[in-house]
C-alpha cells in the first residue's frame, strides 16, 4: 500500500534539557539515494540514531514497507535490514576484517567458527567493492576510507535492504570519494535504498535524486534535486539570508601580528606558511582531515612541529608548551570544547579562570574572591544561560558551553584569538551571537583565525581565506574573490 | 560589552549546614566516633593514652596516604609505594650499620624514597602512553627485588645501634613525635591541595586531562613532581618504620599500598580522579588505625583484620557506585 | 616503499614469531652452557614446575583481553590449595578427584565474586582485585589455622603430580588440555571472540548486542577457576598445603601475559603468546643460575625484564606510527 520502504512521522525525541528532534517526518523510497541536510546540530545524527535503534524516540511512528515497526535496539534494526555506516566507523581495531564484517553473524557450525569460510564470503564482498586491501588485514590498519569500505561489505552481508551513510565523504580524498559514488550507484542498482548524510553539494547532486532539510531540530522540508536551487537550499539550511546572520564589521586591518613560515609536522602538514594581521579574521578551511587543527595545534604548542618558525608582531618567539603560547598572547579555543575546551564536571568559574588563576594567585595561593568576581563578569559579558557561576559546565548547552570557552580566552591576554570550528552543534541563535562577538573582537584590534568546515561561516566572516588540502596550503583567497566552488576545488586540488 | 540581556549571574557560594554534616566527610567524623566507642566497649585497655602508645606503628603508613591522594585524584595508582618503603627501609638499615652517622643515615633514606619515585615519575612522563598501574606493578617487583638482593640469604637485617632511631621514636609528653609530624604533613597536604595553584591543577588534570593540558597547565611536570614525592614520603615512612621495628626483612612495607589506596578511597577520594577531599583521607585513616588498635588489643587474628580491611576497601567504591545507581533509577522512573 | 612496510609489518605485526625466535635463541644458548638442559626429563621438569603459573596465564589472558586484571589469583589459590590440603589433613576428604573438583568450585566462586563487583558494581579492576587478595588471603590463613599440611599428611593426593599416562605427567597433561581447550574456544568460537570484540570496542560490542559485563563476569570466573584448579595442583606437586603459598606470583602470571604480547589495555593477546611467554619466563629463571645470577635476583631481573618489555612495546608502537605517518603522502 506504500511506496515507501521507510516512514517515519512525528518524531520527537528529547534529550535531558534538548528537543534534540522536534515532530519530524522523513519519506524513502525504494531504490532511491535521498540525502539528509541541514547544519551541525540540525539533528541528522540524532535521526539517524533512532532509525537504527540506538535511541529511542519519546514520540513518533515509524513504517518499514508500510508496516508499523518498533526497534528495541539496534539489533531489531539490523534484522529489519536497516544499516549504518559512519563518519568514523566504531568497529573493532584489533580484528581482522573479515570478523569485523560478520561480527554479530558469525559462520558457525557445531559452535565452531569457520574462519576459512569467513573469509571466503569476506573476500567475495570485498572484491565487489574493489577493495585494495584483504579480508585478513588488521582493521585498526586501515586508512578511513577502507574502514568506510568494510563497514558497507558489513551491510551488505547482513543484506540490509536500507543502507545510511553518515557523512561518509567528509574524510575521504578526492578520488576515494569518486571511489564511493560508484559504489553507491551499484548498490542503488542493486535495489538498496540509500539515506546520505552530507554536508557537501558536490555529494548530493552527484548522487541524490530528493534531498530532505533538518534545520534547529525540525523538518524544513523535501524536494527534488533538480527542482531546487543552491540559494534555496541553503536558505532552508541556514533560515535566513546569509548577510544577516554574518554581522562582519568594516575593520581597518592593521600590522602584522602573527606569522607562521615553513611549517612542517611528519605526516599531518608540510611547509605551511601565512600571516594575519591586527583587526584581521581569516578563514583556515579545508576537508577534514587536511591538517589545518593540526597546524594551529602546532602553533600553540600542543604539539611539536618538526621544522618551522613563528613570528609574533614581527619578532621570532620559542613556543615549546602551551603556557608559552598563552603568555604570548596567542589563545587558542579548541575544536572539541567538551575534550579540550572544558572541564565538565567543574562549575562555570572555575573553568573560566583555569588558565589565569596562576595570574590571581598570591603565593601560590588561589584568590578565590577575585577569581569569583572576575569570571562572573566575564561570564555576563559573553552572556552566558547560566544561573551561578557554580554551575556544572555540564549542564549547558552546546552554544552556552562554547560561550564559557569564549569567556575563559577572554580572561587572558589576547593578541592572536584561534577559533577552532567555534559554531560546532551549537544553534542558531548561539551561533549569531559567537559571530558577534568575533566581530567585536576583531574590532578591538585582535588577530582571528577561523578555522570551520562550513562553507557559510568561512565566506561570511573572513576577510581572507586560507585553503589546506593535504597538509599544504593550496590557496589563499581574498573576501572578493572567495566562492564555495573556488574553495572546494582548492580544497580538493592535490587529492590523489 | 555587557550582557546584552542584562542576565546576571550569581556569583556567591551557596552554604547550608545540612550539606556539611550530610557530606561523606560529616559522616566519617560519625563513623569515627563510633568506632571509637565500639572500642572502647571491647577493650578495656583501649583508653587515651594507650592509643598513643600503640599508634606510631599504624601511623607510618599515613605518610603514603598523603602523595596516594595526589596520585588517585590526578586519575592514577601507585603500588610500588609499599615495596619503595621496603628498600629505603633496608637500606637505612644498612647504612646505619656501616656506622654512618645518623644525619647521613636520614639522608640515605629520605633520598632512597626520592630515587624510587622519580623513577616511576620518569617511566610515567617519558612514556605516556604506559598505565601507572602495570609501570608501578614493574617497579614494586624491581623495587624489591634489589631489597632481597641487599639483605642477601638471611633475608633481614637488624639495627646493631638504634640511638638515633630511639630519639625519633620518642615522645612529647605521652604524644609521640610521629604524629606531630603525620598532623604537620596533614595540614602541609591538605592545604596544597585545596588552597593553591598546585592542587587545583591537580584537581583538573584529574577531571580532564585533555582540557587541563590545553590551559596551559604542565601535566607532565605535576606528575613527576607528585611521583617523586610520592617517594620521598616513602623514604618517611620507612624511616619512622625503622624506629619502630628496628629492621627491615623482605616483607617490610607489603601492603602499605593497599593500607593507603584503602585510606584514601574510604575516605570519599574516586579511583576514577578529580574528586575528594584530602581531609575525609585523614579521618578514614585515623577510623582505620584506631579499629586496628582496638581489634589488636582483643587479640583478633591480624589476619582477619586484614580481611576485614578488604572488605571495607571493596564496599568504600562499591556502596557510592550502587546508590548512584538507585538514584538514577528513580530519577528514571 | 611498499615492500618494504610489509616485511617491517611482518616481523613487528607477529608477536609471536618473534616470541618463537627469542624462545628457540633462548634454548641453544642454555644447551650450550649445561647440555642436559634440553632432555625430555629436565623439560618435563620444568613444565611441572611451572604448569601453575602457566595455567593462570591462560585465564591473566581473558581478563586482560577485556581490559581488567586481578591480583587476587594467587591468594584464590592459596584459599582453595589449603581448602584441600586441609580436607585431606583431617581425613574429611580423600578422594583426589574430589578434592580437586572442590578446589575448582572454591575458584570459582572467588573469581565469581571479584567479577561480580568488578562487572556489575563497576569497582576499577585493580582495586576490587586488591581488597580480595587480602581477603582470600586471610581466609587461607584462617582456614589453616596455625596448621600447614606437609607430605605425610598429603597422603594420596601428592600421588596426583607423580603419576602419569603413558609416560606423560599427570600435571602436564592437565596443562595441555586447559591450553588445547582455550586454543580453540579463544579462536573458534563465538564465546571467544567475544571476549576479544569487548576488548577491542566495548561500547560497540554493546551495541551489536553482546552483553558486555556477563563477557567480563565470565572471564573473571573463569580466572578463579583455574586458579582454584592451580591451588590443588599446587598442593600436589609441592607436597605441601601453607596459607603462604606463591605469595607474589601473580606478578609472574601478569608478566608472561605482557611478555607473551598481551595488550594491558585490552583486545590484543592469543593463546600462543601466553604460551610462549609463560615459557620465556620460565626459561630464563631457569638459565639465570646458568649465567652466574643468583637465585636471589630473580626478582629483580623479572621485574626489569617487565618493564623493558613494556617500553619496548611503547617504542615499538611508536617508530611503527611514525611509519605510518611518513607513508602517508602530501
Amino acid at each position: 500500500m506504500s511506496d515507501y520502504v521507510l516512514e517515519l512521522k512525528g518524531i520527537t525525541k528529547i534529550f535531558p534539557g534538548v528537543k534534540a528532534l522536534n515532530n519530524v517526518q522523513f519519506q524513502l523510497k525504494k531504490g532511491e539515494v535521498h540525502a539528509l541536510m541541514g547544519e551541525n546540530g540540525a539533528g541528522k545524527s540524532t535521526f539517524i540514531k533512532v532509525i537504527t535503534g540506538v535511541h529511542k524516540a519519546e514520540e513518533g511512528e515509524m513504517f518499514l514497507e508500510g508496516r508499523k515497526v518498533d526497534f528495541r535496539g539496534p539489533r531489531d534494526a539490523q534484522a529489519a535490514g536497516i544499516a549504518a555506516v559512519y563518519q568514523h566507523p566504531t568497529s573493532y581495531p584489533d580484528l581482522s576484517v573479515a570478523e569485523n564484517i560478520f561480527m554479530g553473524h558469525e559462520i558457525i557450525k557445531n559452535g565452531i567458527i569457520q574462519w576459512k569460510q569467513m573469509n571466503e564470503a569476506a573476500t567475495e564482498l570485498l572484491s565487489e567493492l574493489n577493495a585494495d586491501f584483504q579480508a585478513t588485514d588488521e582493521m585498526g590498519g586501515l586508512s578511513v576510507a577502507q574502514q568506510q569500505m568494510v563497514e558497507i561489505a558489513k551491510a551488505l552481508s547482513t543484506h540490509a535492504r536500507i543502507i545510511i551513510l553518515d557523512e561518509p565523504t567528509a574524510a575521504l580524498t578526492k578520488n576515494e570519494s569518486e571511489e564511493l559514488y560508484r559504489i553507491v550507484d551499484k548498490l542503488r542498482e542493486d535495489g538498496v535504498s540509500i539515506i546520505f548524510i552530507s554536508h557537501r553539494f558536490e555529494d548530493m547532486y552527484r548522487l541524490a535524486t530528493r534531498v530532505t532539510v533538518f534545520r534547529d531540530s525540525q523538518y524544513i522540508g523535501s524536494y527534488d534535486v533538480d527542482k531546487i536551487t543552491n540559494a534555496d537550499l541553503i536558505k532552508a539550511m541556514v533560515g535566513r539570508e546569509i548577510k544577516d546572520l554574518f554581522p562582519k564589521p568594516e575593520v581597518k586591518i592593521g600590522a602584522e601580528m602573527l606569522r607562521v613560515e615553513g611549517f612542517s609536522r611528519l605526516g599531518y602538514f608540510k611547509n605551511v606558511s601565512f600571516a594575519v594581521h591586527a583587526g584581521e579574521i581569516i578563514g583556515l578551511t579545508g576537508l577534514v582531515g587536511a591538517g589545518r587543527t593540526e597546524v594551529v595545534e602546532s602553533i600553540c604548542g600542543i604539539t611539536k612541529p618538526d621544522e618551522g618558525k613563528v613570528y609574533l608582531e614581527g619578532r621570532p618567539v620559542q613556543i615549546r608548551k602551551p603556557a608559552d603560547a598563552m603568555k604570548q598572547g596567542i589563545i587558542l579555543l579548541p575544536e572539541d570544547r567538551q575534550k579540550e575546551g572544558l572541564i565538565l564536571s567543574w562549575g562555570l568559574g572555575r573553568n573560566v579562570t583555569l588558565p589565569t588563576m596562576g595570574k590571581y594567585a598570591k603565593n601560590g595561593f588561589n584568590d578565590e574572591k577575585k577569581e569569583r568576581e572576575i569570571s562572573k563578569q566575564l561570564l555576563e559579558e559573553v552572556d552566558t544561560k547560566a544561573v551561578t557561576i557554580f554551575d556544572p559546565a555540564s549542564s549547558l548547552s552546546g552554544g552556552n558551553q562554547q560561550k564559557v570557552v569564549v569567556a575563559k580566552a577572554l580572561g587572558q591576554e589576547m593578541k592572536v584569538v584561534i577559533m577552532d570550528e567555534p559554531t560546532k552543534g551549537v544553534d542558531v541563535g548561539a551561533k549569531a551571537e559567537i559571530y558577534q562577538i568575533m566581530g567585536n573582537l576583531a574590532m578591538q584590534g585582535y588577530a582571528i583565525i577561523l578555522i570551520s568546515s562550513e562553507m557559510p561561516e568561512i565566506l561570511g566572516m573572513s576577510d581572507r581565506v586560507i585553503i589546506m588540502c593535504n597538509g599544504r596550503v593550496t590557496g589563499e583567497l581574498s573576501r572578493s574573490e572567495a566562492t564555495q566552488e573556488g574553495i572546494l576545488e582548492l580544497a580538493m586540488e592535490k587529492s590523489k | 560589552m555587557a550582557g546584552k540581556s542584562g542576565r546576571t549571574i550569581a556569583n556567591v557560594p551557596e552554604k547550608s549546614l545540612k550539606k556539611t554534616v550530610l557530606c561523606w566527610e560529616g559522616m566519617l567524623v560519625i563513623l569515627f566516633i563510633v568506632i571509637n566507642l565500639f572500642c572502647g566497649g571491647i577493650s578495656p585497655s583501649y583508653q587515651f593514652a594507650n592509643v598513643l602508645r600503640e599508634m606510631p606503628k599504624y601511623l607510618t603508613e599515613m605518610f603514603l596516604l598523603f602523595p596516594m591522594a595526589f596520585i588517585l585524584i590526578l586519575g592514577e595508582i601507585d603500588i610500588s609505594v609499599g615495596a619503595s618503603v621496603c628498600l629505603a627501609a633496608t637500606f637505612t638499615c644498612m647504612a646505619s650499620n656501616q656506622g654512618l652517622p645518623f644525619g647521613a643515615v636520614i639522608l640515605v633514606c629520605l633520598l632512597t624514597g626520592v630515587a624510587c619515585g622519580f623513577i616511576n615519575g620518569l617511566i610515567l612522563t617519558r612514556f605516556q602512553e604506559l598505565p601507572p598501574m602495570i609501570v608501578t606493578l614493574g617497579t614494586q617487583i624491581v623495587f624489591r627485588g634489589i631489597a632481597e638482593i641487599a639483605l642477601g640469604s638471611g633475608g633481614s637485617v637488624s639495627l646493631s645501634n638504634a640511638d638515633g632511631f630511639r630519639k625519633i621514636a620518642g615522645k612529647a609528653g605521652i604524644v609521640p613525635y610521629i604524629l606531630f609530624v603525620v598532623i604537620l604533613m596533614a595540614v602541609l597536604y591538605s592545604v596544597v591541595l585545596a588552597k593553591t595553584t598546585f592542587g587545583r591543577s591537580v584537581y583538573a588534570i584529574g577531571s580532564n586531562r585533555m582540557a587541563a593540558y590545553y590551559s596551559g597547565i604542565p601535566v607532565q611536570k605535576i606528575r613527576l613532581i607528585i611521583y617523586t614525592v610520592t617517594g620521598f614520603m616513602a623514604g618517611l615512612a620507612a624511616l619512622f618504620l625503622t624506629s619502630v621495628l628496628y629492621g627491615a626483612n623482605t616483607t617490610t612495607g607489603n601492603g602499605f599500598e593497599m593500607d593507603a589506596i584503602a585510606m584514601a578511597v574510604f575516605g570519599g577520594i574516586s579511583t576514577s580522579g578529580g574528586k575528594g577531599r584530602l581531609f575525609g583521607g585523614i579521618l578514614s585513616g585515623f577510623t582505620i588505625i584506631c579499629l586496628r588498635i582496638g581489634l589488636g588489643q582483643i587479640n583478633m587474628n591480624p589476619q582477619l583484620i586484614l580481611i576485614i580491611l578488604g572488605i571495607l576497601l571493596i564496599s568504600a567504591v562499591l556502596i557510592p557506585n550502587i546508590s548512584a545507581k538507585l538514584k538514577l533509577k528513580k530519577k528514571a522512573a | 616503499m611498499k615492500e618494504n612496510k610489509s616485511i617491517l609489518k611482518k616481523i613487528t605485526g607477529s608477536r609471536e614469531a618473534s616470541l618463537l625466535i627469542v624462545l628457540v635463541v633462548l634454548c641453544v644458548v642454555i644447551s650450550m652452557r649445561s647440555p642436559s638442559f634440553l632432555t625430555l626429563k629436565s623439560i618435563s621438569d620444568m613444565l611441572k614446575n611451572n604448569a601453575v603459573i602457566m595455567i593462570m596465564t591462560l585465564g591473566m589472558l581473558g581478563v586482560l583481553l577485556v581490559g581488567g586484571i586481578d591480583i587476587s589469583i594467587t591468594s584464590t589459590l592459596a584459599l582453595s590449595g589449603m581448602t584441600a590440603g586441609m580436607l585431606v589433613k583431617y581425613g574429611i576428604v580423600e578422594n583426589t578427584f574430589l578434592l580437586f573438583v572442590i578446589a575448582v568450585a572454591i575458584g570459582g566462586l572467588c573469581g565469581f565474586l571479584a567479577g561480580l563487583i568488578i562487572s556489575k558494581g563497576k569497582v576499577l579492576p585493580i582495586i576490587a582485585t586488591m581488597g580480595f587478595m587480602y581477603i582470600y588471603r586471610g581466609l587461607a590463613y584462617i582456614v589453616a589455622n596455625s596448621q600447614w599440611a606437609s607430605a605425610e599428611d598429603l597422603g594420596a593426593f601428592k600421588e596426583f603430580a607423580l603419576g602419569s599416562v603413558f609416560g606423560i605427567n599427570n600435571v602436564i597433561i592437565v596443562l595441555v588440555i586447559c591450553y588445547a581447550v582455550f586454543f580453540v574456544v579463544m579462536k573458534w568460537t563465538k564465546t571467544g571472540r567475544m571476549v576479544y570484540a569487548v576488548g577491542s570496542n566495548r561500547e560497540a560490542a554493546g551495541i551489536s548486542g553482546i552483553n558486555t559485563s556477563s563477557v567480563e563476569l565470565m572471564v573473571y570466573t573463569v580466572m578463579g577457576t583455574l586458579a582454584g584448579l592451580c591451588g590443588a595442583l599446587a598442593v600436589s606437586i609441592y607436597s605441601s598445603a601453607q596459607p603462604n603459598m606463591l605469595y607474589g606470583r601473580e606478578m609472574d602470571v601478569i608478566a608472561a601475559c605482557v611478555i607473551g604480547g598481551v595488550s594491558m589495555t585490552g583486545g590484543r593477546g592469543s593463546v600462543a603468546g601466553a604460551l610462549l611467554g609463560s615459557l620465556i619466563l620460565a626459561i630464563i629463571a631457569k638459565a639465570l643460575p646458568l649465567v652466574g645470577i643468583e637465585a636471589i635476583a630473580q626478582n629483580t631481573v623479572k621485574g626489569v625484564i617487565i618493564l623493558a618489555v613494556i617500553v619496548l612495546n611503547v617504542i615499538t608502537q611508536r617508530v611503527m606510527d611514525k611509519n605510518n605517518l611518513k607513508g602517508r603522502e602530501m
